[in-house]
């Protein structure tokens, strides 16, 4: 394919990760770590981004209902692409020693409502994983052998609308256990936590960023797509079938491009059937392999 | 090799699910209550959760036996299918497996005994008639087999029926558990197959195709019988020069008395199918042909199709008798 432009929404930017993050104790080591700056401060949720590295991030405050709004208006506020992977990061208790590691919660359950959710794929050569609950009051008590937070289910609940299952993501570092007492957390503590896993933190974005590679290929619409539903006013059903025949017609004439200028005078309707008699000549020595 | 095993706790005792978990006693072992909070989610992306399958073990309650789709089976004998398990180790690009569910994981349904209880029934509800029943319609019956141990037990099973026929179809060659027992006469055990240009490109992560046809050889020779499916057929250029190529490899030195039927199809989709599977390969020339509509159906076209028909028909007759031979349009 030809290149590509950020896709339906025809943003200019382009976020690989997009970050929702409870509290700003828990944010900054990232947001240092990869150099973000504010670009929202004056709302419910500030965010912050690096356009360059693709990284976006909404500090959401405490408690699940938070992090799904913060979640949905980060997703608006950016506009940001369907190929984006979603990140809810932050501390969590756990039931064992020691704190400080690093997990993937591959199933989150909400302790209010019983909803059981399952993000992404499985990060196993990274990292351990380990089933989450997430309850409305701090977990002192531990009584699954489980991760514990206030945010994951209502995170996991939005953020598969704006991209996938498989491109959402629950990482959390164990910050307080049955020997550790959350009452011990400082904001000290969770920024040395953190700062301890950000190059175990870089693997897994590597990893998943090579997923959201993968989508961003697949579900991008090419700029001669775009320049010419710029150009000429297709009805919805005349642009899919464009967009339809386009990637056919570009799939045996991978070498080609569509040139404007040749269809200038031309109706909607006839550069479609322009592309598919093309497509048909084309399939008279077909070559599928 | 399977990382994560999500498991309905109301199995987790039984057998299958306990020699499961010895075999992969690595993975992550996390309870569920229902095969469907997890499988029928919706947002999740079949292409990226084909690159690391989980596996879900669960128990099936209704709905054991089906009658095939028309124009899945032969003509001659009443067939139902039976889904052990959904989903499919393989990737292949025509799948219709793709496009029916909206998760990638494997489900297996350990209750094996219940799918044998309802087939008895049927057995009897058609007292005398030949029946045939088909697995391998939403999975692959040989491609789990090392782990699901299925088709010993269903072997054993349908050795107390041997007027009714069992088709295992597959594209695996893992046939050690057929080939560590004595063939069963009433068992077809039925081979997937394209050319081997056309395999390459379109069935990702199936065993190649002279691996294929090593594996109809050795069943053939330990006297199981063998059914030869292509479906769906592939057009390309010189498609019938590949397609007799590949009838001429597996018939090289095969009796052509093993062979129980032979079976071919078109390339179909329902449309919503090919809409959905054309979306998850973009850019592979298997969507990039100017297919034709008919009825809410995406095929080649009568013109592709009735050449493509004939050409099989008259090159499998070569090989054995027309009785034999069977056109499958579902």
């Amino acid at each position: 394919m030809s290149e590509v432009n950020s896709g339906e929404n025809n943003s200019e930017l382009q976020f690989k990760f997009c970050w929702v993050i409870a509290l700003r104790a828990e944010a900054t080591p990232l947001i240092d770590a990869f150099n973000m700056k504010i670009v929202e401060n004056k709302s419910l949720f500030p965010i912050y981004v690096n356009e360059e590295t693709g990284h976006a991030l909404v500090i959401s405050g405490i408690g699940s209902i938070k992090a799904a709004a913060a979640a949905t208006f980060l997703k608006n506020y950016l506009k940001i692409n369907d190929y984006s992977a979603w990140i809810n990061f932050g501390i969590a208790g756990f039931f064992k020693d020691p704190i400080g590691n690093v997990y993937q919660a591959n199933k989150v359950v909400s302790k209010e409502s019983g909803a059981a959710f399952f993000p992404g794929l499985r990060l196993s050569k990274l990292i351990p994983a380990a089933t989450l609950f997430t309850v409305s009051k701090p977990e002192n008590g531990y009584e699954e052998k489980a991760l514990y937070d206030m945010e994951a289910a209502g995170f996991c609940e939005m953020a598969p609308y704006f991209s996938c299952n498989e491109l959402t993501y629950v990482i959390k570092i164990v910050s307080d256990t049955p020997n550790a007492s959350s009452s011990l957390i400082t904001k000290r503590l969770v920024r040395g936590l953190i700062e301890k896993q950000l190059s175990k933190i870089s693997d897994i974005l590597a990893e998943i960023e090579k997923l959201v590679e993968e989508e961003k290929k697949r579900l991008s619409i090419p700029n001669e797509v775009l320049q010419f539903e710029k150009r000429f006013k297709f009805t919805e059903t005349n642009k899919y079938k464009f967009r339809e025949i386009y990637r056919k017609w570009k799939v045996n004439f991978p070498s080609k491009n569509l040139d404007i200028s040749e269809f200038l005078n031309s109706k909607p309707k006839e550069i479609i059937l322009k592309l598919e008699k093309e497509v048909l000549a084309n399939a008279k020595d077909w070559n599928m392999l | 090799m399977i990382e994560t095993i999500f498991f309905e706790q109301e199995i987790v005792e039984h057998p299958t699910t306990q020699r499961i978990r010895r075999a992969l006693p690595r993975a992550s072992w996390i309870p569920i209550d229902r095969y469907q909070e997890l499988f029928n989610k919706r947002h999740q992306n079949f292409k990226l959760q084909k690159k690391n399958p989980s596996l879900i073990l669960a128990k099936k309650y209704d709905n054991f036996v089906l009658p095939v789709p028309s124009g899945f089976g032969m003509d001659s004998h009443k067939s139902f299918y039976f889904s052990h398990m959904y989903n499919c180790l393989y990737d292949c690009k025509y799948c219709f497996l793709q496009g029916m569910y909206s998760s990638a994981n494997f489900v297996l349904f350990v209750n094996y005994e219940d799918f044998f209880t309802s087939i008895s029934k049927k057995i009897n509800e058609y007292n005398g008639k030949t029946l045939t029943f088909f697995s391998g319609y939403d999975c692959d019956s040989l491609a789990f087999d090392k782990l699901s141990g299925f088709a010993d037990e269903a072997l054993n099973f349908f050795s107390d029926f041997p007027n009714t026929e069992l088709e295992l179809r597959t594209k695996s060659i893992a046939i050690s558990s057929l080939l560590q027992r004595k063939a069963l006469s009433n068992c077809v055990v039925a081979f997937s197959l394209s050319p081997a240009e056309i395999a390459k490109s379109l069935d990702s992560k199936a065993p190649s195709i002279s691996r294929r046809i090593s594996a109809i050889k050795q069943l053939a020779a330990a006297g199981w019988k063998i059914g030869l499916r292509f479906d769906p057929l592939i057009y390309t250029s010189d498609w019938q020069k590949l397609y007799s190529s590949l009838f001429s490899e597996i018939m090289e030195g095969l009796d052509p008395s093993v062979l129980h039927s032979i079976s071919y199809g078109p390339l179909r989709f329902p449309k919503k199918m090919y809409k959905k599977a054309a979306k998850l390969h973009p850019d592979h020339k298997l969507f990039a042909f100017p297919m034709e509509e008919a009825n809410g159906v995406i095929s080649y076209g009568t013109k592709i199709e009735t050449q493509m028909h004939d050409f099989l028909k008259s090159e499998l007759n070569n090989y054995t008798s027309e009785n034999k031979i069977f056109q499958c349009i579902t």
